[in-house]
C-alpha cells in the first residue's frame, strides 16, 4: 500500500547493495531467532535495533520489542531500569522514523509504549519530535494523528492545539493539514461552549485569519476550503424550526365528502381562503422544517382534531433518501364516517412543543415551540359543481383561455407560519452583520474576474437573504438579481462547471419567483371559462420556459395542485416529493434522464396526471445524479414479491426494473411519454398493465 | 433551500482541465450540458471526437496557471506548495506540449505503451528477488503482487517454473495459524495476506489457489478483529480503515465472509468519513484517496455503501483530479500517478453502485428482505392508494448484512456482473493521457511524476488505473470498450479488472469458481 517504502529500482552499487542485503538478512535471521526463542537479552534487543534502523517496515520487530518490553520490566520496580528501558524504545522509533517518517509500525509503537504510562511522558519530547517531523513533511497525516494523540494524552486544551495550528499556517498558509485540524479543533471548542458570545468572537478572529491567507494569493485552495467550512458555522442554523405547512396557518379547508373515492377530483379554488379537498375522506397535513429532522411522531407533534386521537397519526418523512431524516414529514387524517353527513366546521390544531427528540443531523432540537390552526369544513360534494373527474377526458395543458387573476391566489400562501423572532434576533443580527462584512469585502474584490470570488460573493448573498427571510420577513429576495447575474457571469467564465451554476441559478431562481406575492401571481394561470379545458376553474401554477436544471423552493409550493414545468432543462425532480398535494404536472421538454430521475414521483399518492413527453428517458437507465435510488436493496419494496408477480408473466424483470418499480408506485389516470428516446420495445404494453387505474396514454383513450 | 455549504459542490477545489479553444461551440455545449450538476464537476459523459483529438490539457498551453496570481492586491507570492505545484505544472505541461505540436504518426507513438520494456523491467524485477527468494523485508508478498498483477495486466504471464516458485514461496509465508506474513517466519499481517491472496489469485492455477488455507485465515481474521469493529494489522497492530478493507477483500473473495467479521464494521468506516467527503484513515484525521478508496470497497463488499453520504464522497474525488490530468491523493497535494487507481478505481465503484444495490434484488430473495421487512416502521397504510415505500425510508442497512453468508461473498461477484450504463465520473481520458506520458517510464515500469524514479508500486497502480480509465465506458463486463475510449493505438488495452479487489477480472472468475463451488 502506499506510503510503504519501495525497493529502490537501481542500486547504484551492485556490491555495496549486495553487502547491505547480507547484513539485513542476517539481522533478520537474528531477530526471528530471538523471538520464536524468546530471548530479549541486550543484545538481542540490540540487533532488533539495527534492523529496525535499516527497515522500519519489519513489523514482526516491533511486536517482539513490546513483548520483550513487558519481559524485561515484570517485576522490576526501579525507576531508572524503567525510565531506560522505555527511553530505548522512543529512541528507536526517533531512529526509524529518521528512515521512514511514515512507518506505520514506528508510529504504533510510540503510542503503544506511551499508553503503558510505565512513566510520566516527557511531553517536551513529544512535541519536539512533532515539531521536528512536521516541519519536514507538513503534509505528513501520521504526525498530525501523533499529534491529536499525545494532546489527548496529556489533556491539552483544544486552545492550545489551536495555538500550534495557528503557528503552522503563519509558516505556510498552504499547509490543508494545519487548516483541517484547526477546522476540527474548533468544531470541538464551538461544540463545547455554546454561548453565543464566543462564537462571535471565535469565529470572528477566523474571518480575519483566513482572510489574510485569501487575499495574499486567491488561487491557494487551502484557505478557500476553510472559508468554506467557516461560512457553514456562520450561517449554519443550529435549530431545527418548522418553516412552513399545508394546512397554512388560519386556512379553511373544505372538504368534500363524496363517496367517490376512486376517482380523484381537482379541488375549486373559487372561494379565498379556502381548499376543497381532493382524495374524499383523508387529507394531508405537511410539515416543512427548515433542516432535515428526525423523530417526528405523535409524541412530538400533537394535532388536536375531533377526528382522531393523536395517538394514532403516523408521521412519516418524505425523503427520496435512505434516511429516516427529512425536511418534511406528512401524516394523513381520515375523517370519520359518522362526521361526514351534514356540513359543520371542525378546528385543528397542530403543536410541536420544545422536544429534544425532534433532532438534527448534528444533534439539536427544535428549542422553540411552535403552533398553527387551521379549520376544516365539511360539505357535500355535490354542491360543488366545479369538481371534475379527470379521468374522463384527456388533460391537455393549454392556457389560451386562461388568465392571472389577482384575487384567485390563496392569500394565506406567505404567511406559512406566523413565528415569534425575539429569540433569534441576537444570533441573527450577529450573523447578518457578519455576512455583509464579508458582502463588502468580496464585493471590492470582484473586478478581477476570478470565479472564486464571484462564486463566494454569490453564496454570501443568498446566505444573506435567507437569513433575512428567516429572521423579519420583510426584505425577500433582496439580492437574487445580483446573484442571477453572478452565476450568468460564472457560466461564461467557467464553462466547464456550467451544469453546477445552472442548478445554484435555478433554486436562486425559483426562490424569487416563488417567495414573493407579485411575481407569483404572474405565474398563477386560472381557468374560468367552462369551456376552455379540463381545468376550469382551476389555478395553474406555470414555471415553464425558466431553464430550470433543479427544483428549489419546495417550502413555498407545498399547497400546489396542478403544475406546469415543462420547457425547461430540468435533470431530476429531487423536491417533488414534499407536494403531496400534485395531482397534474407536466415534466415534458426536459433533460430527465431516467426513471430514478423521477423518483420523487413515486411517493405523490394523489398525482393522476403526468407528462414526460419529451425527455431523455431511458436513454440512460441510471440516473448518474443520484447514487442512493430506493430498489430493493434498500428494503422499500419487496423485492421477492415483485418479481414473482412479473416473471410468471414472462415479463423480464431484470431489464425492465425500474420501469417497473416506478409504474407500480404511481396511480395514474394519465401518462404521457411520447418523445423519449430508448423506450423499451413493449413498455406500453408494460404501463397499461402496471397501471390499472390507467385511462389515457399519449393522448390515447386505452380503456 | 437548503442551507447547507457543501464543499463537495464548490468549483474551487482544483479548476478543472479547460477544453482547447477550437472546438466548437456545439460539442463545448454538449460536454458542459453533460457534466454532472449535484456530483462531479468533471464532465460525467460524452465522449466526443473532438475530445480526443484535443485532449483537455492542450488548452492550457495558453494559460500556465489555471488561475493567475492577483495583481492588484501586490506582488504575487506564492506558497511553497503552489511553487511546488508550479513546477509540476510546468513538467507536465511541457509534455503535452510536446504531444500537441507532433505530427499524428508520433503522437500515436507518444501514447504506445511500451509493453514489452514494462514486461521486462517487471520480469527482472521479480528473478531479482533471489533465487530463493530470501527474506530481506517485510513486504515481499507485496513485491510478488505489484509485479505479478502488473503483468497479467499487461496480458502477459510468468512462466511456470517462476510461478512455482512464487508459490512456494507464499506458502511458506503462510502461518499456521493463518494469514500470511511478510516473509517466512515473521508473524501474520493483514495488508501482506491481502498481497499474497491477489497474487496467488493472479497465478490462477490449481496449485496456487489450493495453497490458501481458508480455514486458519478465516480464524486469523477473526483474531484481527477489533472490538470496535474494524480490524487490526496484526497482532497487537495498528488499527485503521486499510486493515479493514484489506481484511474484507480477502474474506469476500474467498467465500469465507461471515456476520462476526462485519459486525460493527460499517460504524467504524463512517466514523472515518469527513466533512470534506471522502473518508480518513482513522477517525479525526483528513480525507485521503487510499483511504477512501479501502473504505468504499470495503462498505460495498458489506453491503453497507448505502451509509456513506456518497454524492459527497464522489465529489471530493472527483475534484481531486486536476489541471496536470492526474488525480492527487489529498486536497492541496501534488498529482501522484498511483492515485489513477485509488482515487480512478473509487469512482468506477460509485459509477456500478446502482447495479449493486439492484442486484442485491436477487440475492435478497433468499431472506435478505425478510430481515429487513422486520424492521420497517409500524405504520400502515392511510388507504389503498398511499404507497408503501414512504414507511420504510431508510433504517436498516445493518440488518441488511445478516443475510446469508454465501450472498454476502457473492456481493463482489453480482457487482461486477451487472450492466452499468453511466458513463465515468471522471475525465477517463485525460487520466489515460497523464499515465501514458507523464507516468510511464520508457525503459519500463511507471513513476509518480515526472523528474521522480519508477518503482514496482507505481507500475502496478498506474496501469491498475490505466485499465479502469480504458473500461470506463464499457458497462458490459464482457464487452470490450469502443476504441475512442482508449487513449493512443487500440493495442493499448489491458486486460480488466474487478475494482473492488483489483485482480484482473477473469483471474478473478476463475477464482470465483474454485471457491465457490468448494
Amino acid at each position: 500500500m502506499h506510503g510503504r517504502p519501495r525497493k529502490d529500482p537501481r542500486p547504484k552499487d551492485a556490491a555495496v547493495a549486495a553487502a547491505k542485503a547480507a547484513n539485513l538478512r542476517d539481522l533478520q535471521v537474528q531477530l526471528l531467532h530471538n523471538h520464536q526463542n524468546r530471548i530479549y537479552t541486550k543484545e538481542a534487543l540490540a540487533a532488533c535495533s539495527k534492523l529496525l534502523e535499516i527497515n522500519p517496515e519489519v513489523y514482526t520487530a516491533w511486536n517482539y520489542r513490546k513483548l520483550a518490553l513487558q519481559h524485561n520490566l515484570d517485576g522490576v520496580t526501579d525507576p531508572d531500569a524503567v525510565k531506560s528501558a522505555v527511553n530505548d524504545e522512543l529512541r528507536i522509533v526517533e531512529i526509524a522514523l529518521r528512515t521512514n517518517p511514515k512507518s506505520y509500525g514506528a508510529w504504533y509503537h510510540r503510542k503503544w509504549v506511551l499508553s503503558r504510562q510505565l512513566l510520566p511522558a516527557e511531553f517536551e519530547r513529544e512535541f519536539r519530535l512533532l515539531d521536528l517531523l512536521l516541519k519536514a513533511d507538513t503534509r505528513n497525516f501520521h504526525g498530525w494523528n501523533y499529534r491529536r494523540f499525545v494532546a489527548n494524552l496529556k489533556s491539552v486544551t483544544e486552545e492550545e492545539e489551536l495555538k500550534y495550528t495557528k503557528k503552522m499556517i503563519d509558516i505556510n498558509f498552504s499547509n490543508y493539514s494545519a487548516w483541517h485540524n484547526r477546522s476540527a479543533l474548533l468544531s470541538h471548542v464551538l461544540e463545547k461552549d455554546q454561548r453565543f458570545e464566543f462564537k462571535k468572537s471565535t469565529l470572528t478572529e477566523e474571518y480575519g485569519l483566513v482572510h489574510d491567507a485569501l487575499f495574499t494569493d486567491q488561487s491557494d485552495q487551502s484557505g478557500w476550503f476553510y472559508y468554506l467550512w467557516l461560512l457553514d458555522q456562520t450561517v449554519c442554523v443550529n435549530d431545527p424550526k418548522l418553516i412552513s405547512s399545508w394546512p397554512a396557518h388560519g386556512s379553511n379547508l373544505i372538504l368534500s365528502t363524496s363517496n367517490k373515492i376512486n376517482d380523484c377530483q381537482l379541488f375549486s379554488s373559487s372561494k379565498p381562503s379556502s381548499f376543497t379537498l381532493l382524495q374524499a375522506k383523508t387529507f394531508p397535513i405537511i410539515l416543512y422544517f427548515n433542516k432535515a429532522v428526525k423523530n417526528v411522531n405523535s409524541s412530538t407533534v400533537v394535532v388536536s382534531s375531533m377526528f382522531v386521537s393523536n395517538e394514532d397519526l403516523t408521521w412519516r418523512p418524505l425523503s427520496i433518501e435512505n434516511s429516516e431524516k427529512a425536511c418534511c414529514w406528512v401524516t394523513f387524517l381520515k375523517v370519520p364516517d359518522e362526521k361526514c353527513s351534514g356540513s359543520s366546521s371542525y378546528p385543528i390544531e397542530v403543536s410541536l412543543g420544545r422536544c429534544k427528540d425532534t433532532i438534527s443531523s448534528n444533534g439539536s432540537y427544535c428549542k422553540y415551540p411552535s403552533e398553527f390552526t387551521f379549520t376544516v369544513t365539511l360539505k357535500d360534494h355535490n354542491s360543488e359543481q366545479d369538481i371534475v373527474e379527470s379521468a374522463e377526458e384527456n388533460v391537455v395543458w393549454n392556457y389560451a383561455d386562461a388568465c392571472n387573476r389577482k384575487e384567485n391566489l390563496y392569500p394565506l400562501l406567505f404567511d406559512q407560519l406566523s413565528i415569534t423572532e425575539d429569540h433569534v434576533a441576537e444570533d441573527l443580527n450577529w450573523n447578518l452583520q457578519t455576512l455583509s462584512n464579508e458582502i463588502e469585502l468580496f464585493r471590492e474584490f470582484n473586478d478581477e474576474d476570478s470565479k472564486f470570488v464571484k462564486l463566494t460573493l454569490a453564496r454570501l448573498l443568498v446566505f444573506n437573504d435567507i437569513m433575512m427571510l428567516n429572521g423579519t420577513h420583510s426584505q425577500l429576495g433582496i439580492h437574487s438579481e445580483e446573484v442571477l447575474t453572478l452565476y450568468d457571469d460564472l457560466m461564461k467564465l467557467d464553462p466547464s462547471h456550467k451544469g453546477f451554476y445552472e442548478d445554484e441559478r435555478s433554486v436562486v431562481l425559483m426562490d424569487q419567483l416563488t417567495s414573493d406575492k407579485d411575481s407569483l401571481i404572474k405565474r398563477c394561470w386560472y381557468f374560468d371559462k367552462p369551456t376552455s379545458s379540463n381545468f376550469h376553474h382551476q389555478s395553474c401554477l406555470r414555471l415553464s420556459n425558466l431553464s430550470l436544471t433543479r427544483i428549489g423552493s419546495v417550502k413555498n409550493l407545498l399547497w400546489v395542485q396542478l403544475l406546469d414545468l415543462s420547457h425547461n432543462k430540468l435533470r431530476s425532480v429531487a423536491g417533488l416529493e414534499a407536494l403531496q398535494l400534485i395531482v397534474c404536472l407536466n415534466l415534458s421538454h426536459n433533460q430527465i434522464g431516467s426513471f430514478t430521475a423521477l423518483e420523487s414521483l413515486k411517493v405523490l399518492s394523489s398525482l393522476r396526471v403526468l407528462d414526460v413527453s419529451f425527455n431523455k428517458i431511458s436513454a440512460c437507465a441510471i440516473d448518474t445524479r443520484r447514487y442512493l435510488c430506493s430498489s430493493p436493496l434498500s428494503h422499500t419494496v419487496d423485492g421477492k414479491q415483485i418479481i414473482e408477480e412479473y416473471e410468471k408473466e414472462n415479463t423480464m424483470v431484470q431489464d425492465h426494473w425500474e420501469v417497473i418499480m416506478f409504474l407500480r408506485a404511481l396511480h395514474l389516470t394519465q401518462l404521457d411519454i411520447k418523445g423519449n428516446a430508448a423506450l423499451h420495445m413493449n413498455f406500453r404494453g408494460l404501463a397499461i398493465e402496471l397501471l390499472p387505474t390507467l385511462k389515457w396514454l399519449d393522448g390515447e383513450r386505452i380503456r | 433551500m437548503s442551507l447547507r455549504i457543501g464543499h463537495r459542490r464548490i468549483g474551487f477545489g482544483r479548476p478543472k482541465p479547460t477544453h482547447s479553444r477550437n472546438r466548437t461551440s456545439t460539442s463545448r455545449q454538449a460536454r458542459a450540458d453533460a457534466s454532472a450538476p449535484s456530483s462531479s464537476c468533471l464532465p460525467t459523459s460524452g465522449i466526443t471526437s473532438a475530445s480526443m483529438e484535443s485532449s483537455p490539457s492542450s488548452s492550457s498551453l495558453s494559460q500556465p496557471h489555471p488561475t493567475p496570481p492577483p495583481t492588484s492586491s501586490g506582488p504575487p507570492r506564492p506558497t511553497i506548495t503552489q511553487l511546488e505545484q508550479f513546477n509540476v505544472e510546468a513538467k507536465v505541461f511541457e509534455i503535452y506540449r510536446m504531444l500537441h505540436g507532433a505530427d499524428p504518426s508520433t503522437r500515436s507513438v507518444m501514447l504506445e505503451i511500451w509493453r514489452d520494456k514494462h514486461i521486462e523491467f517487471l520480469t527482472r524485477g521479480l528473478e531479482q528477488l533471489g533465487p530463493s527468494f530470501l527474506v530481506l523485508d517485510a513486504n515481499r508478498p507485496w513485491i510478488c503482487y505489484w509485479i505479478i498483477h502488473s503483468i497479467s495486466l499487461l496480458g502477459d504471464s510468468l512462466d511456470s517454473e517462476l510461478e512455482d516458485r512464487v508459490v512456494e514461496f507464499l506458502s511458506r509465508c503462510q502461518d499456521q495459524n493463518g494469514g500470511y506474513s511478510g516473509g517466512p517466519g515473521q508473524m501474520p499481517h493483514l495488508a501482506t495476506t491481502y498481497a499474497a491472496v491477489n497474487t496467488l489469485i493472479t497465478l490462477g492455477s490449481e496449485m496456487a489457489l489450493s495453497s490458501i488455507h481458508r480455514e486458519n485465515l478465516v480464524k486469523f481474521l477473526h483474531r484481527m478483529k477489533d472490538s470496535s469493529g474494524a480490524f487490526r494489522m496484526h497482532d497487537g497492530g495498528e488499527i485503521d480503515v486499510r486493515a479493514c478493507y484489506t481484511a474484507i477483500s480477502v474474506a469476500s473473495v474467498l467465500n469465507i465472509l461471515d456476520d462476526e467479521l462485519i459486525k460493527g464494521l460499517g460504524n467504524y468506516i463512517l466514523s472515518c468519513q469527513t466533512y470534506e467527503g471522502g473518508i480518513s484513515g482513522e477517525p479525526g484525521s483528513e480525507a485521503h484517496g487510499g483511504y477512501t478508496f479501502c473504505g468504499l470497497a470495503a462498505m460495498i463488499l458489506i453491503n453497507e455503501a448505502g451509509r456513506l453520504d456518497l454524492p459527497r464522497l464522489i465529489d471530493w474525488v472527483a475534484l481531486r483530479q486536476g489541471v496536470e490530468c492526474g488525480f492527487q491523493g489529498r486536497v492541496n497535494k501534488l498529482v501522484d500517478g498511483c492515485y489513477s487507481f485509488w482515487q480512478g478505481g473509487s469512482l468506477a465503484l460509485a459509477q456500478r453502485l446502482f447495479p449493486i444495490l439492484q442486484s442485491q434484488s436477487e440475492s435478497s430473495l433468499a431472506g435478505g428482505v425478510q430481515a429487513s421487512a422486520d424492521c420497517t416502521c409500524d405504520f400502515t397504510t392511510v388507504e389503498a392508494g398511499l404507497d408503501e415505500n414512504l414507511c420504510t425510508v431508510g433504517t436498516s442497512h445493518c440488518e441488511s448484512a445478516k443475510g446469508v453468508e454465501g450472498e454476502l461473498s457473492d456481493l463482489g461477484f453480482s457487482f461486477i456482473k451487472r450492466h452499468s450504463e453511466c458513463g465515468p465520473l471522471f475525465h477517463s481520458i485525460a487520466l489515460q493521457q497523464y499515465i501514458l506520458l507523464c507516468s510511464q517510464v520508457l525503459e519500463g515500469g511507471f513513476k509518480d511524476k515526472p523528474g521522480k524514479q519508477r518503482d514496482f508500486y507505481h507500475s502496478c497502480y498506474c496501469l491498475s488505473g490505466l485499465s479502469v480509465s480504458q473500461y470506463s465506458w464499457s458497462g458490459d463486463a464482457d464487452v470490450p470498450p469502443l476504441p475512442r475510449a482508449v487513449l493512443g493505438p487500440y493495442t493499448n488495452l489491458l486486460e480488466r479488472i474487478h475494482p473492488l479487489y483489483n485482480v484482473s477480472l477473469d483471474k478473478y472468475y476463475k477464482a470465483h469458481e474454485f471457491f465457490f463451488n468448494i
